[in-house]
């Protein structure tokens, strides 16, 4: 009976078996570090919006305060969007007549909403209440990175579930006196103990202190 | 899908294409739903309550209105409200799904085309520039009962300038005999207004006090805190009934009594009591005990007879009350604006009487709830009807209108007790097109006013000028207006009063026409939230039955989805039947409400339409009735079939069950610092209303399934109310999770997808549960649901979707979760003013719902919350205890009726 394989035949099969492994943890290994990559959390990725908005202009420039448009931030759960009569309330003077700013006249007019698109998107399954954090001494700066430099608003930190509890297992080191939340040039040291304020608090490593 | 089985190419096939999704999902993928980040046009878009009103049958329950977005998410009863005491019913819970119900309808339409709106405004006009001359000769306004002051202001007007023209309210489940009782009793219309919190012995004739309608929730809370004082004093209040078809206020009495007729019984039980006057006496063997436990409460006895009872009937338990001198029955004005009749017959006398030319149904739908009313509704000059749904007597009318949701527009009403209440919008209105009542009678009128001006005209009427807007605006909040409610009258049973001679037996088979539990007379059949929860007393869902004594299904040779012809009078129908032991023998009950021929998608031919036997002469008992066989079957879907395990225990006064001694576990033991929240269910409290069930699906978005997927038992409600009957007793047992602290669902998922925090609650990761269901078979209680489907997707309902709780993809198991998301909601808040969580701070919306207080919810680590005093209560056990989960969720027994006088 004649051979079937030539000699070298197992070296081969042994070299792709091998390559065939290599390949496969490669794979593995690409796909670990992609999902965890800074492009997969779409981090400094703006997302298209309805009015070119800017918040080096706004919160930079002119210097407005956080809390003058994302109002609720302090003490609900959402930071809140500011309303188009709240926008028009300067822009009914200041480039009164722009085409940019249509879906703002648009919007009062017909009581319908700006339709912002989210560039910091909050998962259906994971509640996040902006008040309790800032009120734990967690500056907006500590996730949402230098938004008054930015002339389109982009996400700095991936926002993922792993980043999340990086803090959440270790926050003392991240967070400022309460009073210092809002201060753009603040320098100072993390305060020693946790801030927490009375009541019980629930470990901020538990599942359903997030997750809904 | 092909049923074959999909060979291994195919499988590997999709599994590839499966592989190649799940890589390009590794890019940013599709947009989250329903997380939008917009910008409000004005104000926030913060969470918002508003206190307005819903009515039922004319009359008024005042609700809190959750609002999201601009969109009413949820309904919560107003404390402040007599009708409410801050409970709801189903009707009050499903009211946001009917807001936002896809089926409505959106346009002015004429000859079913649609129509621009000002159209039908001057159609309007010319009509009132050709009935002004003639003095509305020939206009015939047919509306729901009518108890709200601005509609009967407009209504008065319409009559006014038009003098000639009438006006007919028009209620299929009306209570006219009760009118008529009352006139014959006290030469009176009055209101009955049982106050059940002095009761010391009830017997209702066919009354259904704790069941669906206006009072229910006030009656139902005053009865279960009667029942609270006499389980403390040790001497429980005790409630009879005496009926022919089964209703919640005769499961939960303490002695019921089913019966054909309830007109001999009451004769004899008039006789025992010696009522003065009485012509026509009677015997009946129950007589004698009952008529002593009524002689010995005294004062604190009271008789109600239901609206399905004859006239005599209703006379003779307005005399009964006033021989023993009841305080507990107080007598008010009807609330209604003109209190008359309002049944089938009288609106097809109105629809007789002269010749209708211009006929105006505003707000109700007589085709649909009266067929034998078609005839003659059709083929008039001018027809208009106001209606939320394209329904059978759109089809009828010449114009067509959509009517505003109440929770869209202004408006007011009042309740049970006269008290007034002002309806304000709750929410962005969603038909542009539609118009409310008022504003269809102001155009009638040629006012120019419409929606709120037309209600403050009303109210600045009454207050005058001076301090109007302060008084508006408290109104407003408050969702009541103060001191409104109707004064006591205090009519003497007329000396000559005669109920009436004895109505003949009648003979053979009595069919009995009730209302279904949750869709009255066909008005909420559109509601597909009322039609898949189970019926209290059937756990049927989407559909009806006959309903007959299991020895006349016997006799027939008939069981259960067995299909018969119902003969009666000459016209017939086929209809399942279902055998109920509750039933008496010798007549059936036929639901009202099912088999609508035009109720869209979700409401037409779901079940059959009983009304098309109905005749408008006898609307509530005719006979004889014949069931014949078809040979065919009727599926009936029910979602319990059989008695469920582990009946609960009924308990003798004062008697208590032994606590159960933890067991020795396999499991490592856990401690739980801080909060652990638990649950106690008051089963001697639950009246099985359903109204926790509805509200558990309102407030976790809880999908609807349909018929199919109910008939295969995939029924979502994260809250099941199982139904225990024995031979003297019915048991309403609601079953949410127990969040057992051994739970057996958690040792067995395969992937960690469920799990307990650190304050007990057992809770589902449903981005981790891979649906193997294993938990949901290891789940002894049978309490987790699945996803057969992408309901959430499929839904489209997402403006009415509560945005504290996430949908749930296809494939993932869910259940209760005590309301987690309330419990964070309040834990945040406690956190945020620097105090710990109050007992009582969270409220889970079963208890919110609930009319009896039965559910305790709370901090079992706090020995003074009300749940851990619940808990010490020796009527506490555990569900299942036997095995040894640990339930967080624990009931309390049933007490056993005291002497009802049945022993003598």
């Amino acid at each position: 009976m004649p051979q079937h394989f030539t000699p070298r035949a197992d070296g081969r099969l042994r070299l792709a078996l091998l390559l065939g492994l290599a390949a496969l943890i490669g794979a593995a290994l690409l796909a670990f570090v992609m999902v965890r990559s800074d492009h997969a959390w779409a981090v400094g990725r703006p997302a298209p919006q309805p009015i070119p908005f800017s918040h080096a202009l706004h919160a930079g420039g002119l210097g407005l305060d956080c809390r003058y448009c994302h109002a609720g931030v302090e003490r609900a759960a959402e930071a809140g969007m500011p309303s188009a009569s709240l926008c028009l309330g300067c822009h009914g003077d200041v480039w009164a007549g722009a085409t940019a700013l249509a879906p703002l006249r648009d919007s009062l007019a017909l009581g319908a909403p700006i339709p912002w698109s989210s560039v910091h998107r909050l998962p259906d399954h994971t509640r996040f209440h902006h008040g309790a954090h800032i009120a734990a001494g967690a500056a907006c700066e500590t996730c949402h990175g230098r938004v008054w430099e930015m002339p389109q608003t982009i996400k700095v930190r991936p926002m993922s579930m792993g980043w999340c509890l990086d803090c959440h297992r270790e926050p003392e080191p991240r967070l400022r006196p309460v009073e210092a939340v809002f201060d753009r040039d603040w320098q100072g040291r993390p305060p020693p103990a946790n801030p927490h304020a009375g009541g019980a608090v629930s470990p901020l490593t538990q599942c359903s202190t997030c997750h809904r | 899908m092909t049923d074959t089985p999909p060979d291994r190419r195919e499988v590997l096939r999709l599994a590839a294409a499966s592989l190649a999704l799940a890589a390009a999902g590794c890019d940013s993928g599709p947009d989250e739903f329903g997380h939008p980040l917009h910008g409000a046009a004005e104000g926030g878009g913060e969470a918002a309550s508003f206190a307005t009103v819903l009515e039922l049958g004319g009359l008024g329950r005042g609700v809190l209105v959750r609002r999201r977005g601009g969109h009413a998410i949820k309904l919560e009863g107003n404390p402040d409200h007599p009708a409410s005491l801050g409970a709801t019913d189903v009707f009050a819970e499903a009211a946001v799904l009917s807001l936002h119900d896809p089926a409505r309808s959106r346009r002015v339409r004429e000859g079913g085309r649609p129509r621009p709106p000002a159209a039908l405004d001057a159609a309007l006009a010319s009509v009132r520039a050709e009935l002004l001359p003639r003095g509305g000769a020939g206009l015939l306004l047919v509306t729901g009962p009518i108890a709200s002051p601005t509609t009967a202001r407009l209504i008065r007007a319409v009559l006014q300038d038009f003098p000639a023209a009438r006006w007919q309210q028009h209620d299929p489940l009306a209570d006219d005999a009760g009118l008529e009782g009352a006139t014959r009793a006290f030469g009176q219309p009055v209101a009955t207004l049982p106050d059940f919190a002095l009761a010391r012995c009830v017997l209702a004739l066919g009354a259904d006090p704790l069941g669906p309608g206006p009072a229910q929730l006030r009656l139902a809370r005053d009865w279960s805190h009667a029942r609270a004082e006499g389980r403390d004093r040790g001497d429980l209040p005790v409630l009879m009934v005496a009926e022919a078809t089964p209703t919640l206020t005769g499961a939960r009495a303490d002695r019921r009594l089913a019966m054909r007729e309830v007109e001999p019984f009451t004769r004899a039980i008039a006789t025992a009591l010696r009522v003065p006057g009485l012509a026509d006496t009677g015997t009946h063997p129950e007589a004698a005990p009952v008529a002593k436990a009524l002689l010995r409460a005294g004062e604190a006895a009271v008789v109600l007879a239901g609206p399905s009872q004859p006239v005599a009937v209703q006379a003779l338990a307005h005399a009964i009350n006033a021989t023993l001198g009841s305080t507990v029955m107080r007598h008010v004005e009807p609330p209604f604006a003109r209190p008359g009749p309002m049944g089938d017959s009288a609106l097809a006398a109105a629809l007789a009487a002269g010749a209708v030319t211009h006929l105006l149904v505003l707000g109700v739908n007589p085709a649909g709830t009266a067929p034998a009313l078609r005839g003659t509704m059709a083929q008039r000059p001018f027809s208009l009807h106001l209606g939320a749904h394209v329904d059978e007597t759109a089809h009828l009318c010449r114009w067509h209108a959509p009517l505003a949701h109440e929770l869209e527009g202004w408006g007011d009403t009042r309740a049970f007790d006269g008290t007034a209440a002002i309806r304000q919008p709750a929410t962005t209105p969603l038909v542009p097109e539609a118009r409310g009542l008022d504003d269809v009678l102001a155009a009638l009128l040629g006012l120019a006013e419409r929606g709120e001006a037309l209600v403050r005209a009303t109210w600045q009427a009454s207050w005058g000028e001076a301090g109007f807007e302060p008084r508006w605006r408290a109104a407003l909040e408050a969702g009541v207006v103060e001191g409104t409610e109707s004064p006591a009258l205090r009519p003497a049973l007329r000396a000559d009063w005669d109920p009436g001679p004895p109505a003949p037996p009648p003979s053979g088979l009595l069919a009995i026409f009730a209302p279904d539990p949750h869709l009255l007379d066909g008005r909420f059949a559109e509601n597909a939230w009322l039609q898949e929860l189970p019926r209290p007393l059937t756990k049927t869902a989407w559909g009806n039955a006959v309903l007959v004594a299991p020895a006349d299904a016997a006799a027939l040779g008939l069981t259960a989805g067995d299909e018969v012809l119902v003969e009666l009078a000459g016209r017939s129908l086929k209809a399942p039947v279902l055998p109920l032991p509750a039933q008496p023998s010798g007549c059936v009950t036929l639901p009202l409400g099912g088999g609508r021929e035009a109720g869209g998608e979700v409401g037409t031919a779901r079940g059959f339409d009983a009304a098309l036997l109905r005749d408008p002469a006898s609307p509530w008992a005719a006979g004889p009735v014949t069931l014949r066989r078809t040979g065919q079957r009727a599926a009936i879907i029910a979602t319990q079939t059989g008695m469920p395990a582990d009946p609960p225990p009924v308990l003798a006064p004062g008697e208590s069950i032994p606590p159960r001694a933890p067991g020795p576990s396999l499991y490592p033991g856990w401690t739980y610092e801080g909060q652990a929240w638990g649950m106690a269910i008051d089963l001697d409290s639950c009246i099985g209303c359903n109204a926790c069930a509805i509200a558990c699906q309102a407030e976790n978005n809880t999908p609807v399934v349909g018929p199919q997927e109910v008939a295969r038992g995939r029924e979502m409600h994260w809250l099941r109310i199982d139904l225990h009957q024995a031979e003297d007793h019915t048991i309403f047992q609601p079953v949410p999770c127990m969040h057992c602290e051994k739970a057996p669902c958690e040792v067995v998922c395969p992937v960690n997808a469920t799990v307990h925090d650190d304050q007990g609650l057992n809770l589902m990761v449903y981005p981790r549960c891979i649906g193997t269901r294993t938990c949901s078979n290891n789940c002894p209680y049978k309490v987790r649901r699945f996803n057969w489907f992408d309901y959430a997707r499929s839904e489209g309902g997402l403006a009415l979707r509560n945005p504290d709780v996430p949908v749930r993809p296809r494939g993932v198991i869910e259940k209760c979760t005590y309301c987690q998301h309330r419990i964070a909601t309040a834990r945040t808040q406690a956190r945020l003013e620097g105090r710990p969580v109050r007992d009582g701070e969270v409220e889970t919306a079963c208890q919110r719902a609930c009319p009896t207080q039965a559910i305790t919810f709370g901090d079992v680590n706090d020995p003074a919350s009300a749940v851990s005093r619940a808990k010490e209560e020796g009527r506490n056990y555990a569900l299942l205890g036997e095995l040894d989960t640990r339930p967080r969720t624990t009931y309390l027994a049933r007490i056993a009726p005291g002497d009802t006088g049945s022993a003598g």
